[in-house]
């Protein structure tokens, strides 16, 4: 009795082991049946039903995407969407495994400008410059999902814009107006702390808003033609100009709340939100997120006053979407790209998910959101450390995020900021490398 | 009784080499999800990677990228510091704090069962939830320990405790100890309780009291449970990632103040969100570099501590 107790348990045991090594040694081979792109219905005949899979780091969107999906494959019936969202700070790492055994999905959404186009490098994406539709970009918002080999990848989505927004109550009571100039921003903020009231929402704890912040100060600073001759290597990131747009960063410090080399988004929204601030310089896909916090809010938005009289928001392309390359559904997921390319999908896109549409001249039914997509077309100027100098190891734009926090700290001074992103950039940008 | 005698041989002989058996799931787990994935980062690091894409073997090139190549080099001796320092202040806080509880509760003062309980609370929260509610209690705004020091007329003592280099650090490496008192102080427990009565019965008809008692005679008889804390302790420190994530997020802010090795090898081989390529080659080499420091050093104290810790 006890003897076979023995033997059933040790065989129990040993199947599942060899289970696990079976699991592990035909790994490769068991995966043939990609997740999502299931070749259902028959090969004999008929109209072939197709299901695709779709790879988003949108979590937030998943309902706004099932009603665009839904408009789709009411037009194309035998094509199914199978739209599947990842945690965005996951995103890539999963697409990124996904892909190198094989099992990407059919459509993937792609990071903007280096991070994703770095998978078409890779041979991972199809190029999607004969799709009759992606004519209706032009060409700088292209230039976020297009590869070094100049080739279009990505269909692209949304519009960020960054700028400051303001708390028009606040600004009222003070007699205040938006600011036209450098010296009227800052006669706004002196006012504005006279009266006991912190003028910029802000914080140094979180990098990435740090040159979010100097995308926004920055062009006022750089004159017209100096990015051009920054791309040649004809100027660079030691320039005066830039210089003082870093120095600009440090100017604004007494404007800052207490403390606020601790603050992150969460504290900086708040402030903002609780009519603690005034000011608060942020992105477009802000918007939501404040007013969410305090509907009652009087807010609006002013673009950047530049030195010589004019005034500029800040824009990047946020995302595309692509095709893998390997698919086996590639013309239904072309077929879906088209349709990505359609004035109809521009406007459920920006009405669904409330982001300024890729596509010129797509009207938003927010005000507010209709008035940063109006300047983006009349005056928009790109974001530097996304569109330009987001490569390197670490990139050039983590370089002065780190930088800047450092000078927040007193421990680097403007100049030694310039330095540090120049040699970043000389690492890797061609025309420095002279 | 010959028959009988063999019979019971053989059933004896058949458990054992069933018994044999019985490690063998725990180490097909073990093999599939350690050993490989070590074996795995070992051929990784001998790559060039572009992005994602494998691309030729280079041999050793990564590690001397690691060692000899700005940034990588400062940012590697940057982290390994603070890894050092992790190590030190939880060697003296936390383990001091640990063995002096362990030994009041030993020595049975008043409520030793409540307070044996009460300081390894910290431990049953996860980490990520620890490092969330420390996040909150350090809040330059509303946080509890600002609120407390401006409360009592201590307010120019408030600051950004985590947005400053100078504190952000060791503000996570106190909280560490303060979650991992309990444990320490449960190992030590078990060593004190392990010493043989008589021997400090005899040490005290000897006239060794205070100090000496716990300098010459229970020390030295709790080495083992030392030796265990302090190896714990080492590799803890060098592994240190999940609290300082929680806290401070990937990128080692502020400045680069709380990077440790592990989260120098999360950013470089995972975190590409801000844009920009990962380098799987060169975190893979930095994978490599973590396990050989954590598992020579490791093996090399055992073996040294172990010659030194006193028989009973």
């Amino acid at each position: 009795m006890k003897q076979f107790r023995f033997h059933a348990v040790a065989s129990v045991l040993l199947a599942a082991a060899m289970a696990l090594t079976g699991c592990s040694g035909g790994g490769d081979a068991a995966k043939p049946s990609e997740p999502g792109s299931t070749p259902s219905g028959s090969q004999g005949g008929g109209t072939k039903q197709v299901t695709l899979s779709m790879h988003s780091w949108r979590v937030e969107d998943t309902e706004g995407y099932a009603k665009i999906i839904k408009a789709f494959e009411a037009e194309n019936p035998n094509i199914k969407i199978d739209f599947k969202p990842f945690k965005a700070t996951e995103y890539n790492t999963i697409l990124n495994t996904a892909l190198q055994s094989d099992s990407g999905p059919d459509i993937l959404q792609l990071r903007p400008y280096a991070a994703g186009t770095a998978l078409a490098g890779a041979g991972y994406l199809e190029p999607l410059d004969s799709l009759p539709g992606i004519t209706n970009f032009p060409k700088d918002v292209l230039a976020g999902a297009t590869g070094k080999d100049g080739k279009v990848y990505g269909v692209p989505l949304s519009l960020s814009t960054t700028q400051f927004y303001y708390n028009k109550k606040i600004f009222e009571q003070n007699g205040l107006k938006e600011p036209k100039s450098w010296d009227e921003l800052i006669a706004t903020a002196k006012t504005l702390k006279e009266k006991g009231i912190v003028p910029i929402s802000f914080g140094a704890k979180e990098g990435w808003l740090l040159s979010l912040s100097h995308g926004v100060i920055a062009p006022a600073s750089l004159k017209d033609g100096y990015i051009d001759k920054l791309m040649k290597g004809e100027s660079d990131l030691k320039s005066p100009e830039f210089l003082k747009s870093v120095q600009r960063m440090q100017e604004l410090i007494p404007y800052f709340p207490e403390n606020y080399v601790g603050l992150e988004l969460n504290d900086m929204r708040t402030l903002f939100a609780t009519e603690k601030t005034a000011m608060f310089i942020n992105g477009s896909f802000e918007l939501e997120g404040i007013k969410k916090l305090n509907p009652d809010l009087q807010l609006d938005i002013f673009p950047m006053p530049t030195d010589d009289g004019k005034s500029v928001i800040t824009t990047w392309v946020d995302g595309s979407y692509a095709v893998n390359a390997k698919s086996k559904h590639k013309q239904e997921a072309l077929k879906f790209m088209e349709f990505m390319t359609t004035k109809k999908f521009a406007e459920m896109f920006a009405n669904e998910l409330k982001m300024i549409s890729a596509m010129p001249g797509v009207p938003l039914q927010d005000p507010l959101l209709n008035k940063m997509a109006e300047l983006s077309q009349s005056s928009s100027t790109p974001y530097l450390m996304i569109v330009h100098f987001s490569e390197g190891n670490p990139t050039t734009k983590k370089t002065l995020e780190n930088s800047l926090q450092g000078m927040y700290l007193n421990k680097l001074t403007p100049e030694q900021v310039a330095d540090e992103v120049q040699k970043s950039a000389a690492t890797w940008f061609a025309p420095f490398k002279k | 009784m010959g028959v009988g005698t063999i019979a019971i041989d053989r059933q004896k002989g058949r458990r054992s080499w069933v018994i044999h058996l019985f490690p063998l799931p725990a180490l097909v787990i073990y093999a599939l999800f350690v050993v490989y994935p070590i074996f795995s980062a070992f051929t990784y690091s001998l790559y060039d990677w572009q992005g994602i894409k494998r691309g030729v073997f280079v041999g050793l090139k990564n590690f001397t990228t690691l060692f000899t190549v700005e940034p990588f080099n400062e940012m590697f001796w940057n982290a390994f510091s603070h890894n050092l320092l992790y190590f030190v202040v939880e060697m003296i806080v936390q383990n001091g704090i640990a063995f002096t509880l362990a030994f009041f509760i030993y020595r049975k003062i008043r409520g030793a069962g409540f307070l044996k309980v009460a300081y390894f609370i910290p431990r049953l929260l996860s980490v990520i939830v620890v490092g969330f509610l420390w996040k909150l209690i350090f809040n330059p705004n509303y946080g509890a320990l600002n609120t407390f020091l401006t409360k009592v007329g201590l307010a120019e003592w408030a600051k950004p405790w985590l947005g400053d280099p100078d504190t952000a650090l060791l503000a996570i490496i106190l909280v560490n100890c303060w979650f991992g008192v309990g444990f320490a102080m449960l190992i030590f427990l078990a060593g004190l309780q392990s010493i043989p009565e008589e021997l400090i019965e005899a040490a005290r008809l000897d006239g060794a009291r205070g100090v000496t008692l716990l300098w010459k005679i229970i020390l030295p008889l709790c080495m083992p449970a030392i030796t265990i804390m302090t190896i714990f302790t080492f590799i803890q420190a060098f592994e240190a990632f999940e609290l300082v994530y929680a806290m401070q997020g990937s990128m080692g802010e502020p400045f680069y103040s709380t990077d440790t090795l592990a989260v120098y090898f999360y950013r470089m081989a995972f975190s590409s969100a801000g844009g920009g390529d990962v380098s799987i080659g060169l975190g893979s080499a930095l994978a490599v570099v973590l396990f050989l420091i954590v598992a020579s050093v490791s093996a090399l104290s055992l073996y040294l501590m172990r010659k030194r810790e006193v028989q009973h």
